[in-house]
């Protein structure tokens, strides 16, 4: 699944570290869900989508899906 | 919440706890060996090491379950690969004692768990640089 969240987050001029730290999650798990490896569970996306005061549909993308989660 | 502070959480109270589990293993194992003792001591003995692996199971999953979703979910990649690398070692070692004289002393289930937290680090290796 496509997202925009490295965008967004250079947006805010934060480092991956500063985004982690406001989702309280690791930095690998921002950058994971960023290179599209890992896709967040719905409330994570939630999270991400209430800290960027955007819907999820403007941050997460289903129409496109990517390498994320598969073997 | 960086990858080091994750080791540092996973590590600091699962060292001690691990390192007591091995002691309490292997002064068990020695006292079995070297006392005489009764029937019901030897056993209350062998048993020893059951109150601090229970200790290290459970900081073991309190951390876990402290994780966020992604560090949870290499963990359990990493289980998902030592799990079966565990059963291929000990049934290829149960076909091979049939096939061959294999030593017991070299292969018995004393020596053979150091693999599974091998392979537990294998698995865990593996996932990891699979989110990288």
């Amino acid at each position: 699944m496509k997202n925009r969240l490295r965008v967004m987050r250079a947006e805010n001029n934060w480092a991956q570290a500063d985004l982690a730290e406001r989702l309280e999650v690791s930095r690998q798990t921002v950058n994971a869900i960023e290179t599209e490896k890992y896709e967040p569970s719905l409330t994570l996306a939630f999270k991400i989508a209430r800290l960027f005061g955007k819907p999820i549909e403007e941050i997460f993308d289903p129409n496109h899906s990517g390498s994320a989660d598969k073997a | 919440m960086n990858a080091t502070s994750t080791a540092h959480r996973f590590l600091y109270p699962g060292l001690p706890a691990a390192a007591l589990w091995i002691l309490s293993y292997l002064g068990a194992r020695l006292a079995l060996k070297t006392l005489e003792m009764d029937p019901w001591l030897r056993v209350t003995v062998a048993l020893i090491p059951v109150l601090p692996t229970a200790l290290f199971l459970w900081l073991i999953i309190a951390n876990i379950r402290g994780l966020d979703e992604l560090q949870r979910r290499i963990h359990l990649e990493a289980l998902a690969i030592a799990f079966p690398l565990a059963i291929l070692l000990l049934w290829t070692l149960g076909l091979l004692q049939v096939a061959i004289d294999l030593p017991a002393e070299d292969w018995s289930y004393r020596h053979v768990w150091v693999y599974l937290p091998l392979f537990y680090f294998v698995g865990l290796a593996i996932a990891r640089r699979r989110y990288e």
